[in-house]
């Protein structure tokens, strides 16, 4: 495998996925029904988890795989719950966090413990988390 | 030499499939990157087989795989899944698909399967 190949196409692809991510989930901040914006951020999730997993980009496919399943309950229910989204946002700025990580080093970023458990115990507890962005700037790596 | 339509909306698992099959004398015919674009292409190419994925823009995937059968009842579609759509890769097969292969591919077992279920149609 021509992994520099497949890497630009990574970072190409992830880049614009998260944009549009990101976009879906202010639509879904105004309207949390807003079908095409849940879908939208569902398959963005899984196909980042996809390429990443392909890279082995192990820490990456964890936390996409996270935003996916919340996003695939979403789709069920059709509607976002603001503890939903606040999950969302923190997993999206994870995700950013480590694409820029394989950016600058060119190796799969390691994995992030702390954002993993957060994002699980907030998946498995929604209603303990507040409904809005979370107010933390993202991480420096 | 097979001629194979590739649909999957991200243009890295294209690239992946098309870099596994080119090399074994796989010939893409077309690509797709949603689940509109693949049965239009299918009509207007008929290929020998169709590298379906699941989750796609517009169409799902599965609802692909219906109407490409409706089109053509004997077409050759195997999905493309990933880990946790067993119950979608169920449906799909159930819509006519033939097999299902899981990502992260590995280009050993997408050729194997390419294969045997072209050898089945044969």
């Amino acid at each position: 495998m021509d992994l520099a190949k497949y890497r630009t196409l990574f970072l190409e692809e992830a880049t614009d996925h998260l944009s549009e991510m990101s976009r879906a989930l202010l639509l879904l901040e105004k309207d949390a029904e807003d079908a095409d914006a849940i879908d939208l951020v569902f398959r963005m999730a899984h196909s980042i988890k996809g390429m990443a997993g392909s890279l082995g980009y192990d820490s990456v496919t964890e936390v996409s795989h996270v935003l996916e399943d919340r996003m695939d309950e979403c789709r069920t229910a059709g509607r976002v719950e603001g503890a939903s989204l606040a999950l969302l946002f923190r997993g999206l700025e994870g995700l950013e966090r480590m694409v820029e990580i394989v950016r600058k080093s060119g190796t799969g970023p390691p994995t992030d413990p702390e954002l993993l458990a957060g994002l699980r115990a907030e998946a498995a507890a929604p209603e303990q988390v507040p409904a809005t962005r979370p107010e933390t700037p993202p991480k420096k790596v | 030499m097979a001629r194979v339509l590739v649909a999957d909306d991200a243009s890295f698992m294209r690239q992946m499939i098309r870099d596994i099959i080119d090399q074994e004398g796989f010939e893409v015919v077309g690509e797709a990157a949603d689940g509109v674009e693949v049965v239009e292409k299918f009509t207007e190419l008929s290929p020998d087989l169709v590298m379906m994925d699941i989750v796609m823009p517009k169409r799902s995937g599965i609802d692909a795989v219906k109407a490409i059968m409706e089109i053509a009842p004997q077409a050759c579609v195997v999905m493309c899944s990933a880990l946790g759509q067993e119950t979608l890769v169920m449906e799909a097969i159930q819509a006519g698909a033939k097999d299902f292969i899981v990502k992260p591919f590995k280009p050993e077992s997408v050729l194997t399967t390419l294969r045997k279920v072209l050898e089945k149609e044969s």
